[in-house]
């Protein structure tokens, strides 16, 4: 029964794909932007459900079962301070200006902004190779999420292994992505976004009232506290595994949503700049929905699993344990999987997009490939991707918190540049290729203390920490040193160039 | 107004640093640590500062730039540059 409902949420989604390629007039601005035309809500639901992963409900569930309470404050109240900010200040700018020159990508602009066919050519691996590690987050959680879910057989055999998992949910994906382009994603994470905070709220009460073992919620609410506060897993209601400049500096990681590329895209759908008011209003709101069971889910569990329960396990057994109908399990599966899969739909459009309008446009010729040709190649572009993070996902075991918080730091890093692009006219590319090329070899540095617990331990003696604070301070402060300084030794861009993206701005201002 | 908004973000940024509760196991509701509680109001009083700044400094030049007949839009841009 289980098995049936999921099987059938992902035939909905096919058909989304399919219902979405009725629609779809084959160019690339409709492909991969729908035309410029998501209204308020809709722009809202699609940029939460982008943000919000496999590590807002599996990693952030696993994460709080064994580090406590603190991940909120870590991640989820810092992302409400910080991504209304970066929406505010930087989304709608963003916007103005991609509808003002035609930008598809986030390269196109930086290209345009810095007149260099260099920065695309130094940035575009970077992005592919953040953007496969967040892919690669969803894959895994998904694959770790459906085995657990769905148990295993009388001879101990998963029912769904995590090859078959990861494949499948790969598979749906990229067919609804592929067929409806950016139409049937915005849909599609409107729904699945809908989906998963409605089937979450119902995931919350039926746990809760499970753990607690009583039918009064609030009574059972308490008792699976009270089962945390006196077994041996206490300290996960409290931060007393989590470091003070640790937790203080986590401000930093949220401002990766400057610098996701498939962000970046949603933001060039909407129809006007005032669409944005609703999604910084309530997109603080929005993750305290998603996060607050999410992290009360973990401290319970604390108190509940074996301490050597898998982080990522964590929220499928619990779900598996507590809901005793089995429709219910199979709808609030399918609410995990909506909110895993209504991010990588973006991830998946926007590598392909920047594939092709910003190496293959760029450096064949606009006239050498006709509009659908260039859309095939972004989609075989995307499978070669894909194809990566499923390999990397069947050999790692890495928790998926673990994996993002790295990814995040990267993208998080890079933010300098979009903010000089928009607001310092003295940048020129040189500052910004150097910016980037900085924070290219930090994080691949540090990349291997994420995949190896031996070499952390080895090197900082526990956590991947920097004299206590998280390395993303490294990584941001080395990458605006490096901006300004490069800038500052090299020459001022020319006037023309300033004038044609300040312009406007200054008369506005005057 | 501008002035008012940034410091209120600067003052949230300040409380989310609850070090007074770092290893406080009181509970709110009975159920709610209170660490866990103060960072859901966090996340609240957030969204109540970003609405006072939606509703007080607001960019609406953005939208008018487009909304002139002789705007400059040029949706064939730069993609084929």
């Amino acid at each position: 029964m289980v098995l049936g409902i999921i099987i059938g949420y992902f035939c909905f989604l096919l058909g989304l794909g399919i219902f979405g390629s009725r629609l779809l007039k084959l160019t690339s601005g409709d492909y991969f932007l729908a035309s410029r035309g998501i209204g308020p809500f809709m722009l809202l639901m699609s940029i939460f459900g982008t943000t919000m992963t496999a590590f807002a409900l599996v990693g952030s569930t696993g994460a709080t079962y064994k580090l406590g309470i603190g991940i909120y404050g870590k991640m989820a109240s810092w992302s409400g301070i910080v991504h209304s900010a970066v929406f505010f200040l930087i989304g709608a700018k963003v916007w103005a200006i991609g509808k003002e020159h035609g930008y598809m990508t986030q390269l196109s602009y930086l290209r345009d902004r810095y007149q260099s066919n260099s920065l695309p050519l130094v940035l575009f691996p970077i992005l592919v190779g953040f953007v496969t590690v967040y892919i690669l987050m969803g894959v895994m959680g998904g694959g770790a999420f459906l085995e657990a879910l769905l148990g295993k057989d009388v001879e101990g055999t998963p029912n769904m292994p995590k090859w078959l998992g990861m494949l499948t949910i790969c598979g749906v994906v990229m067919f609804y992505v592929f067929w409806g382009g950016m139409r049937a994603t915005a849909w599609a994470n409107t729904i699945q976004t809908l989906v998963f905070m409605g089937t979450g709220v119902v995931a919350f009460y039926v746990i809760t009232k499970g753990a607690g073992g009583v039918d009064s919620f609030f009574e059972a609410a308490s008792k699976a506290t009270d089962a945390v506060a006196n077994s041996d897993a206490s300290n996960r209601m409290t931060r007393a595994r989590i470091g003070k400049g640790e937790f203080a500096t986590y401000f930093l990681i949220p401002l990766s949503v400057g610098m996701f590329p498939h962000l970046f895209q949603h933001w060039l759908t909407a129809k006007k700049a005032s669409n944005f008011k609703l999604t910084v209003i309530a997109h603080p709101v929005c993750i305290l929905i998603t996060w607050l069971p999410c992290c009360l889910i973990g401290m319970w569990a604390a108190g509940i699993l074996p301490a050597e329960t898998p982080s990522n396990a964590v929220l499928a057994i619990m779900v598996k344990r507590f809901s005793s109908s089995e429709v219910l399990r199979g709808i609030l599966g399918a609410g995990v999987l909506a909110a895993i899969m209504s991010s990588m739909d973006s991830q998946f459009l926007c590598i392909s997009s920047m594939f092709t309008n910003d190496i293959v446009v760029p450096h064949c010729g606009k006239d050498k490939y006709s509009e659908k040709q260039r859309v095939w190649m972004g989609r075989i572009f995307v499978v070669i991707v894909v194809a990566a993070c499923y390999i990397i996902g069947l050999i790692s075991n890495k928790s998926v918190f673990k994996i993002g918080v790295w990814c995040f730091s990267g993208f998080s890093s890079l933010v300098p540049i979009v903010v000089a692009a928009l607001y310092w006219k003295r940048s020129n590319r040189q500052g910004v290729i150097a910016s980037a090329v900085s924070v290219a070899v930090l994080w691949l540095g540090g990349l291997a203390f994420v995949f190896s617990d031996t070499l952390t331990e080895q090197v900082f003696g526990g956590k991947f920490l920097i004299a206590g604070l998280h390395p993303v301070t490294a990584l941001i402060s080395v990458s605006t040193v490096v901006l300004i300084a490069v800038t500052l030794m090299t020459s001022p861009p020319d006037e023309g160039l300033v004038e044609k993206f300040f312009g406007a701005q200054d008369s506005e201002s005057e | 107004m501008k002035w008012l908004i940034l410091i209120l973000i600067l003052a949230l940024s300040i409380l989310h640093h609850d070090v007074w509760w770092w290893t406080s196991e009181e509970r709110i509701m009975g159920f709610i640590p209170i660490g866990l509680a103060w960072h859901a109001f966090i996340s609240i009083a957030a969204s109540a500062v970003w609405a006072l700044a939606v509703l007080t400094c607001w960019p609406d030049e953005l939208d008018k730039r487009f909304e002139e007949p002789a705007s400059t839009t040029a949706e064939s841009g730069s993609e084929g540059e």
